[in-house]
């Protein structure tokens, strides 16, 4: 029975601790710290340098832990960080649900709720995103990760009087086992997407014999980062467009006493002293 | 026309300094920035947005793009005009000691994207750095409206830098097959926007009003400026200079 009123007080204790802005704080703060520390030492070790070529996890599971540590304690209070905003903007909601300003209660939780897509996003593409690179010469071929080939037909490149290359692009058929699927150019910011994966032109090298670098990249997680980002603008835009007009008619008096109120903190404070 | 660059950048500076007397000098070397990045803009075919004379430029002129209408909301104007000058004059001044960029973009950063992405960030990088100046003079006097007016201004740089952050990754996904590279500029990105994350959380606490919000308006343009000019300079990222 005592052990069973244990369990339910260390529950307790659990929701609340994540229910609490004070959490959600000390997490961020965490987060700025390891990020730091992730800035410094990412141009010191050289192991870094592949990891914009593999997925996340691909990379972290092939190299040390030493090197690695802050990535997965990143993830680990990222996790934390999730469970605090799902927990903190749920109870916001309940709490205020009959707030006559809905939209105002409910603008910073479209945000959280877009932070989370996006962290979402970054986990499905840290666990099975691929990128790979070639250089593909004119009239010649790749075979996608899915089994499907890819011809790279004509490359063209644009060049200034100066000899700067302008622009360049370049034609493209897929192929099925032998059978011509579709053709599509692509160019710089504008890629070819076949089944899930995406085919970019990277740069070319018009001399001694066309040829350009192509990358194919598969990002499962772009989708959902588009939602969460789109989510993310909304909430802002909601909150912007409501909170301010409610403090340019509530705030000044409003924080003119939460600031007296400070002052009359520190005044008892001192009179204590 | 051809308008040298330095020319432009002592005059518009030295308005500036009038405008600590009278306050259409102000107005007017606002407006020769503007005019001077419309006719740059105009001579290049797109947005001056590309290499540190540019960049620092388009900055020195967001200041007072936003600081001249934030200025109105305040009961002594000047007070917040007067440091809000002396950053515009400094980040002019920065501006001149590098070469402009003038050779035709890569086709990479020929989008609108790439063109917005850079526009936002600048407009939140001297948003907060009205914040800072905000914060300090609050330091000062303790008038609460400018707290509330600093709160006010990272809110909608966070709006801004947050819209940038997204229109990068899009612009990064058709560019180079990702929205996201871990580089030391990613990773700063990451920490400007976790650091006013927090300061935008920690408002909502009674213990953060005041002072201590105050101060971390002021910390967090040192994170701006570490993100922008240290990271570009120092460390090798997809955004170096």
């Amino acid at each position: 029975m005592s052990n069973g009123l244990g369990n339910r007080s260390i529950l307790l204790k659990l929701f609340k601790f994540f229910l609490s802005l004070r959490t959600a704080i000390w997490l961020l703060m965490a987060l700025l710290s390891l990020l730091f520390y992730g800035s410094v030492v990412m141009p010191l070790n050289p192991e870094f340098q592949s990891l914009n070529s593999v997925a996340l996890f691909q990379w972290m599971a092939v190299n040390s832990f030493g090197i690695t540590w802050w990535l997965w304690a990143a993830i680990g209070f990222i996790s934390l960080l999730t469970a605090n905003t799902l927990l903190c903007s749920a109870e916001s909601i309940l709490k205020k649900k009959s707030a006559r300003q809905w939209m105002l209660v409910i603008s910073p939780q479209v945000a959280h709720i877009g932070f989370l897509f996006i962290l979402l996003a970054h986990l499905l593409s840290g666990y099975s995103g691929f990128r790979g690179t070639a250089f593909v010469y004119e009239n010649s071929g790749l075979r996608l990760p899915n089994g499907n080939d890819i011809v790279l037909r004509k490359i063209d490149v644009d060049m200034d009087r100066m000899g700067y290359i302008k622009d360049w692009s370049a034609d493209v058929e897929y192929f099925k086992e032998g059978r011509s699927l579709r053709s599509d150019r692509i160019r710089p910011n504008s890629p070819s997407f076949q089944e899930g994966l995406g085919i970019y032109i990277k740069d070319v090298r018009p001399m001694p014999y066309p040829a350009a670098m192509i990358e194919v990249s598969r990002e499962p997680g772009a989708v959902w980062a588009l939602i969460g980002g789109l989510l993310f603008m909304a909430g802002m835009i909601m909150l912007l467009l409501f909170k301010i007009k409610k403090e340019e008619i509530a705030q000044p008096s409003a924080l003119s006493g939460q600031l007296s109120g400070e002052k009359a903190l520190s005044d008892a404070k001192q009179a204590k002293k | 026309m051809h308008i040298p660059p330095v020319f432009i950048a002592i005059l518009s500076a030295a308005l500036y300094v009038f405008g600590y007397y009278r306050m259409p000098f102000v107005y007017g070397g606002f407006l020769l920035q503007v005019a001077y990045m419309v006719l740059r803009g105009t001579e290049l075919g797109r947005l001056p947005l590309v290499g540190p004379h540019d960049t620092l430029f388009f900055l020195s002129t967001s200041f007072m793009l936003f600081a001249i209408p934030a200025s109105f909301s305040l009961k002594n104007r000047e007070r917040f005009l007067n440091p809000a000058i002396a950053l515009t004059v400094c980040f002019i001044l920065f501006s001149m000691l590098a070469k402009p960029h003038s050779f035709p973009l890569p086709p990479v950063l020929k989008t609108f994207w790439f063109e917005t992405h850079v526009a936002f960030s600048f407009f939140s990088y001297a948003l907060f750095g009205l914040a800072a100046v905000l914060g300090a003079l609050y330091l000062i006097d303790r008038e609460a409206d400018t707290e509330h007016l600093q709160y006010k201004i990272i809110l909608v740089g966070y709006f801004l830098f947050s819209t940038a952050m997204i229109f990068g990754g899009i612009w990064a996904y058709y560019a180079w097959g990702t929205y996201w590279l871990w580089t030391p500029k990613e990773l700063w990105t990451v920490i400007l926007w976790l650091f006013y994350s927090l300061y935008l959380h920690a408002r909502l606490r009674q213990w953060w009003l005041g002072r201590p919000a105050a101060l971390l308006g002021i910390l967090g343009f040192g994170i701006v400026l570490f993100t922008y000019l240290g990271v570009s300079l120092l460390m090798k990222s997809s955004h170096a200079f």
